[in-house]
């Protein structure tokens, strides 16, 4: 593609010296080349058939000849040229006849009315493929124009088909050129040079990105175009500059070219035939309106030819499509034996999980290939190579310009084997007739194949050319200078009314040079003379909702938010239940009943931008809170309060007569920053305000689930941004990298996104200060430079326990400071997983041996521990110093003692769990021996130990053995020992072993009844009060007073009703616990009711 | 009705049925009106308790009896509630600071404090001072030790303190040397015996000399434990004989049990399942200490030889470690871990032995 863009730039350049002149004479005076058109015309169909690559190259030469006569002759040439193009780029996308064919009739029809421009859209024609047309178009800047309208159809339906071809991006871009070329109709020719760099960066990314994401291309037109308009400018100054250059490129051309320009040829012939060729301006002139209103009027029509070619174009897709039926039918067939292919693939899985790492490491010597000599390659890896880790092989071979899939397509080159394989990868790739090597061949491929220049570097060389044409060809400018001049009377005014036919909405002139500017970038280049003191990521901060990163879709979260704001204040002026109506259950996610909107989302996403670009696409002026107010209650109240009900002061300037604007809007940002001191209760009014608000208000963070914000987000529409994928950021990156003269490849560039994790900022940060080192940055330092970049990614405990006893190629690279790192990851909770799970790995070192494996977990356990010393004296000191030392204990070494195959996956540490339970037995016998220590005497402990077991028995043998007789004793010796009923129950609680169920639940249901019963039935006087006990007990009156049992009697009805309700908690629970008593319980209540009565009531 | 062992309780120092030269001796110096701050020491279940609170009779009559347990709500200087049971009596109060956890300095500091600094009113009546009772003091931070160092000095004219606990080790030294220390040991074999057949004969029962000194040893001496264990032998089986099966309570039966395992089988599934076993017996406040006594005696009744030094001796270093440290089940595993490992070792050199 870069040669082809070459061609172009010689072709231009051309104009003005008009090297070519002797040959462009013979056949490029106007008369000839009408003759020559119409010779075409006749032969057209067999010349494109027959014409060999050097005829294609003779008549590109042509085309370049006569486009420096055309320029000489003025714009009625460039008219023609530019009728020509417009066929060609039909012509372009199919380079089977067929699509000849209908070209040549959409030719001819336009051919007839344009008549004299034939001969030099056939010139031109050829080039089309390339940009050329656009190019010429934009050196004339009529030209233009018709390829837009013909063209913008096409690359959407073509692409592939086109990438079929060539294989390499360019042909993608000739398409966006082409839609691109629409749009520059007006502004190619003011734009800087600096577009250049964008525009190659703009091919390249689209080639990456075709080659990568067949389909995936931009999701968006616009942004597409714009994407094209940044290639086209940027070609045609060089064009005019490279001129002298620009024939020995073309000389040089690569095959690709030459494949290019065989199409041209042909296509060259219908067009000659078509248009006739009027030598004088005024025809042209004429022509051109002609076109113009043709494509005003019959724009449709032209679409329909463009459909017309898209079908032969899309044949050599159906050539390749037939191929991906093939596959499909094959995976139709394994699917019946599905059931023996699982089980045969759970078998495989385990055999990977198992498979050693490479047994050779390091024993082939990686050879020195030839530069990007696996250029435009792309290679699959299966199973484990020998020599090198697998990561190894895939920089190897991203060093070397090739590409590295994880799956087996069309498009796969080759498919490495290496042993252990996978079954399916090599059965895809027989499919595919993909070439199979093993790790031996790779190498060999390296070795031997003859570098390329990267098209990263072509187009660079295009781009140095280009600087050194500036320099050396004066003449060019002036060419150049004075062609502009004419062009803009004439071209202005068709521009607009073809501006209205395509988008009705530039109406004038210089809104529509102004549109485009904005439109051309995904990042618009700030002003030049500011650029220089701007960060970059403010410099090329986007100015226009289209251009944010990763928010063009419809259901984005920057439309969502648009619309929302569009239809605020509809949804909130007056009908308030309307609007409530549709709210939150209504099922319409427009968020239309919320006042507020929360826009949530990793840093580094674009949420400020996009807030504050939505305001302004729909004039809204702002107010905009960040963390660097204070926001407290108060001064939220007082500033903004106030603005809310502001009218603005512009409206007065601008005359408009509204008194109460209604277009303000609040951006708070950084609503998680609203903490601590400064802010305090600055949610709380928030949260106000937004229930009072008339104005819309968003708000911004950065965890949505943050504890401060949950309250805030009940109030607010919800938008979640997601990280832009890296494709959306590298199409960014790549122009801003070829702005700034920065030469970086897309899988250096790739690393770098990868290493900030997508953030945008970040990225734009890190190549800002990379760039300022060196201009040129190669894959193995971006890769290097992104290790260090790395954001500190946090690891969760269960990978971190995964990894601190991972073995093979996973730990092997990691030094002493990376495995203490991991504990690092929580500090608090490594520990406990390490030693949660220590026991589950199989170690390698114990080489299967029982004995050393228990040495060795021994060792281990002891590293534990002395991890736990390290951690007491962390703890009890506050000597946080010595966090490393534990580090190295309680990680660090029971990894390397226990490095193997972990038989499952990590347990969350049980630690926690039986450390809450232990806590609660211990309250338990806190208690229990406070109650009885009246009694008992003793403390804790041997309340624990050695009481409880007594005691449960002594509890429980009456009712065992004596039954419902047996309740009585039970209930006395309680009283006795001052428990009451719950206790109890915890007694029997804390007393089972192992999971066995504790004796007194084996009871006969009765038995517990009347037990239940025996107990209620009489007060209990306990040496303690009850309120203490925070679990809201029921049960004995308090008797600390020792009143009569009369007094007892009301006043415990009285208490217990008060318990209900404190205690709630505390019964339900108890309920839970043994059901089936209580209900025996109330049953059987009958006679006791006068006493027990409150506490039956407790209970239920 | 009440178990034996509170049923039968000694009230008086008169009535203390063994180190009856120390009940003297602790009747003498209270009989004088006076007495200096007491820390009584001794093993759990030696009846140091029961002295004390005989001492406390002698010393105030009956009305000490009169018991009430209160619930104190202390407000730390940092704003921090502390929740504290106490137990006391118009003369005397009893607490346990260590309930309070870390914050037990500051129960010393204001509790006692407030109860220290309060004059009697009617001396005539009582006694100038009152009595606060310290249990568990081996358990005091060393911050609420050394504040205490001060109280015991200042507050000597309206407050006495008794320092009760297991062992003096954890007491500081200026602590230990403003008190007089009182131990109280463990009661012989015989004692045990004879206590034993007090009481049941106050029961009404027979029981058999060697049915009591096997109580007796089975208790350790403890006489508190023994009388449990004689009580639930009485509910277990009656008449007592001679040979009868003393229950054992649930938690050293399981602990045996996982001593058992241990021996039984050594491997990685073994390890998880004592560890399990660990996590039960932890769970429900088995001091770990205990714990790693009581596999260690089992243990050891599997080896032999050096083996069996080496056990005692890693047992040792492995309870060393589990009081420096924070979490006990990591030493218990540890210690578990290494003898699975030595004892694998041993097992299979003695066979290779045994072979060649």
């Amino acid at each position: 593609m870069m040669d082809i863009r070459k061609f172009f730039a010689s072709a231009r350049p051309a104009v003005p010296k008009a090297p070519v002149n002797g040959s462009s004479t013979d056949e490029e005076p106007k008369s000839k080349k009408k003759s020559a058109s119409k010779a075409s015309a006749e032969k057209p169909s067999e010349k494109r058939k027959r014409r060999t690559i050097l005829d294609s190259d003779s008549e590109e030469e042509k085309n370049e000849r006569k486009h420096t006569k055309d320029k000489k002759d003025g714009e009625q040439k460039k008219s023609k040229e530019k009728k020509g193009p417009v066929q060609y780029v039909s012509e372009t996308d199919s380079d089977e006849d067929g699509a000849f064919l209908s070209l040549k009739k959409h030719k001819e029809n336009v051919a007839k009315k344009m008549v004299k421009g034939g001969e030099k859209g056939g010139t031109v024609s050829s080039k089309n493929r390339v940009k050329s047309p656009s190019k010429a178009s934009t050196a004339t800047v009529k030209s233009p124009p018709t390829p837009k309208q013909s063209s913008p159809p096409k690359p959407k339906h073509t692409p592939t088909s086109v990438l079929d071809f060539f294989g390499s991006g360019a042909v993608q871009r000739s398409e966006k050129k082409l839609v691109a070329s629409t749009k520059r109709k007006a502004s190619t020719q003011d734009l800087e040079e600096s577009l250049n760099d964008e525009q190659i960066a703009r091919q390249l990314q689209m080639d990456e990105d075709m080659e990568q994401l067949e389909k995936q291309v931009h999701e968006d037109e616009e942004f597409a175009r714009t994407l094209a308009m940044l290639d086209e400018a940027p070609v045609a100054k060089k064009a005019r500059k490279d001129s002298g250059e620009g024939h020995s490129s073309s000389a040089s051309l690569d095959k690709q070219s030459s494949r290019a320009k065989p199409a041209g040829p042909k296509t060259q012939s219908p067009k000659g035939p078509s248009p006739k060729k009027s030598s004088s301006k005024l025809a042209s002139m004429k022509r051109r309106d002609e076109e113009e209103e043709r494509k005003k009027v019959s724009s449709s029509k032209k679409e329909p030819s463009g459909n017309a070619a898209t079908p032969k174009t899309t044949t050599p897709k159906n050539e390749s499509a037939p191929s991906t039926p093939k596959v499909s039918p094959k995976k139709a067939e394994t699917s019946p034996e599905d059931a023996e292919k699982r089980r045969g693939n759970a078998a495989a899985f385990r055999n990977y999980l198992n498979r050693e790492g490479p047994r050779a490491l390091g024993s082939k010597e990686v050879p020195q290939g030839a530069e990007n000599c696996l250029e435009g390659l792309t290679f699959v890896l299966t199973g484990v190579l020998e020599s090198m880790e697998r990561d190894d092989a895939k920089s190897l071979i991203e060093r070397y310009g090739g590409k590295v899939t994880g799956n087996v397509s069309r498009r796969t080159g080759y498919l490495v084997l290496g042993r252990d394989s996978g079954a399916s990868k090599t059965e895809k790739a027989e499919s595919f007739g993909t070439k199979i090597i093993n790790e031996d061949d790779l190498l060999e491929l390296i070795r031997t194949k003859p570098g390329k220049k990267s098209k990263y570097e072509i187009a660079a060389e295009a781009e140095n050319k280009g600087v050194k044409s500036k320099v050396k060809t004066p003449p060019s400018k002036k060419t150049s200078q004075f062609t502009p001049s004419p062009r803009k009377p004439s071209p202005q005014k068709p521009h607009t009314s073809r501006n209205k036919g395509q988008t009705p909405k530039k109406t004038s002139p210089a809104t529509t040079t102004e549109v485009k500017k904005e439109l051309t970038f995904g990042h618009p280049p700030a002003p030049e003379d500011a650029g220089n003191s701007l960060l970059w990521v403010d410099k090329y901060r986007p100015r226009n909702l289209k251009t944010v990163i990763g928010q063009q879709g419809e259901q984005s979260c920057a439309s969502k938010l648009l619309r929302w704001l569009q239809h605020w204040h509809k949804n909130h002026s007056g009908d308030k239940p309307a609007a409530q109506r549709s709210g939150r259950f209504g099922g319409k996610d427009d968020g239309s009943s919320f006042k507020a909107a929360l826009l949530s989302g990793p840093p580094g996403v674009g949420k400020t931008t996009t807030a504050t670009l939505v305001c302004e696409e729909l004039g809204y002026s702002y107010v905009e809170m960040n963390a660097s107010c204070t926001r407290s209650k108060n001064t939220l109240k007082e500033v903004i309060a106030e603005s809310l009900n502001n009218t603005s002061i512009k409206n007065f300037y601008t005359g408009a007569a509204q008194m109460v604007s209604k277009k303000h809007a609040l951006i708070m940002d950084e609503v998680d920053g609203m903490a601590g001191n400064e802010d305090r209760g600055g949610m709380q009014e928030l949260i106000g305000l937004i229930k009072s608000s008339k104005i819309p208000i968003i708000c911004m963070c950065n965890d949505r689930n943050h504890q401060k914000i949950r309250s805030l987000a009940n109030y607010c529409f919800d938008l979640r941004f997601q990280r832009p994928r890296v494709e959306q950021i590298k199409g960014a990156m790549m122009s801003i990298a070829f702005k700034e003269g920065l030469k970086i490849p897309p899988p250096a560039l790739n690393e770098i996104i990868l290493a900030s994790n997508q953030d945008v900022r970040q990225v734009l940060h890190n190549l800002s200060m990379w760039s300022v080192k060196d201009k040129v940055i190669t894959y193995d330092q971006a890769k290097a430079d992104a290790q260090n970049a790395k954001k500190d990614m946090k690891l969760g405990p269960f990978d971190v326990c995964r990894k601190v006893f991972a073995s093979g190629d996973e730990t092997a690279h990691m030094s002493l400071i990376d495995k203490s790192d991991l504990f690092f990851h929580d500090y608090s909770l490594a520990p406990l997983f390490v030693q949660e799970n220590y026991i589950h790995v199989r170690p390698a070192a114990a080489g299967g041996s029982l004995k050393s494996h228990l040495v060795l977990l021994s060792k281990t356990a002891d590293s534990i521990c002395d991890g736990d010393l390290v951690d007491r004296r962390i703890r009890s000191s506050q000597t946080w110093s010595l966090l490393p030392t534990q580090a190295i204990y309680a990680s660090v070494l029971p990894g390397e003692l226990m490095r193997g195959y972990m038989s499952q996956f990590p347990t969350f540490p049980s630690w926690l769990g039986k450390f809450s339970s232990t806590g609660k037995h211990n309250r338990i016998v806190q208690e229990l021996s406070t109650h009885m220590s009246l009694r008992t005497m003793c403390s804790k402990q041997a309340v624990n130990l050695e009481y409880l077991p007594y005691l449960r028995a002594a509890l429980l043998t009456p009712l065992q053995t004596a039954g419902a007789e047996g309740a009585s004793q039970a209930v006395q010796f309680m009283d006795d020992y001052n428990i009451i009923k719950e206790d109890v129950d915890n007694i029997m609680e804390i007393s089972t072993w192992g999971g066995q169920p504790d004796p007194y639940s084996k009871l006969d249901p009765k038995i517990k009844a009347a037990f239940t019963r025996a107990y209620n039935k009489e007060s209990h006087l306990t040496p303690y009060s009850l309120q203490m006990v925070k679990k809201g007990r029921r049960g004995a009156p308090e008797a600390d007073t020792g009143a009569l049992d009369q007094e007892q009697e009301s006043q415990g009805v009285e208490e217990e009703e008060e318990e209900e309700g404190l205690g709630a908690d505390a019964m339900i629970k108890q309920k839970k616990a043994k059901p089936a008593k209580d209900k025996a319980g109330d049953s059987g209540k009958g006679k006791g009711k006068g006493k027990g009565k409150g506490k039956g009531k407790g209970k239920n | 009705m009440s178990l034996w062992v509170d049923k039968y309780r000694p009230t008086s120092l008169g009535k203390l049925d063994y180190h009856r030269e120390q009940a003297n001796q602790l009747k003498n110096l209270v009989q004088c009106g006076d007495f200096p701050h007491l820390l009584v020491y001794g093993p759990s279940g030696a009846g140091k308790k029961t002295r004390i609170v005989c001492l406390l009779r002698e010393l105030y009559g009956a009305g000490v009896e009169k018991l009430r347990i209160e619930h104190q709500s202390i407000t730390a200087p940092s704003k921090k509630k502390i929740e504290i049971d106490t137990i006391a009596s118009n003369y005397h109060l009893e607490v346990n600071p260590s309930d309070a956890g870390n914050s037990d300095r500051v129960v010393i500091q204001e509790l006692i404090k407030t109860v220290a600094q309060s004059q009697q009113i009617q001396s005539s009546t009582q006694r100038e001072f009152k009595v606060v009772l310290l249990t568990e003091v081996d358990r005091l931070t060393k911050d609420a030790q050394h504040a205490l160092r001060r109280t015991m000095e200042k507050y000597m004219s309206t407050c006495r303190l008794i320092l009760c606990c297991n062992s003096t080790s954890k007491v500081i030294a200026p602590i230990r040397s403003r008190c007089l220390a009182v131990r109280v040991p463990l009661p012989s074999v015989e004692e045990v015996c004879s206590v034993l057949a007090n009481v049941c004969k106050k029961e009404g029962l027979q029981l058999p000399p060697e049915l009591a000194r096997q109580i007796a040893e089975k208790s350790g001496r403890n006489l508190r434990k023994a009388l449990l264990m004689c009580e639930a032998c009485r509910v277990q089986q009656y008449p007592f004989s001679g040979e009868q099966e003393i229950p054992e309570t649930d938690w050293e039966v399981y602990l045996k049990e996982t001593a058992n395992a241990i021996v039984s089988q050594q491997s990685p599934q073994r390890l998880l399942e004592v560890r399990a076993r660990l996590y039960e017996l932890l769970t429900h406040c088995i001091p770990p200490e205990i714990i790693i006594k009581g596999l260690v005696t089992e243990l050891l009744s599997n080896c032999d030889g050096h083996l069996k030094a080496e056990v005692a001796q890693m047992a040792a270093f492995y309870e060393h470690r589990l009081q420096l440290g924070n979490k006990a089940i990591y030493h218990l595993e540890a210690f578990v871990a290494k003898f699975m490992a030595i004892y694998k070792k041993f097992m299979e050199d003695g066979l290779d032995n045994f072979m060649f």
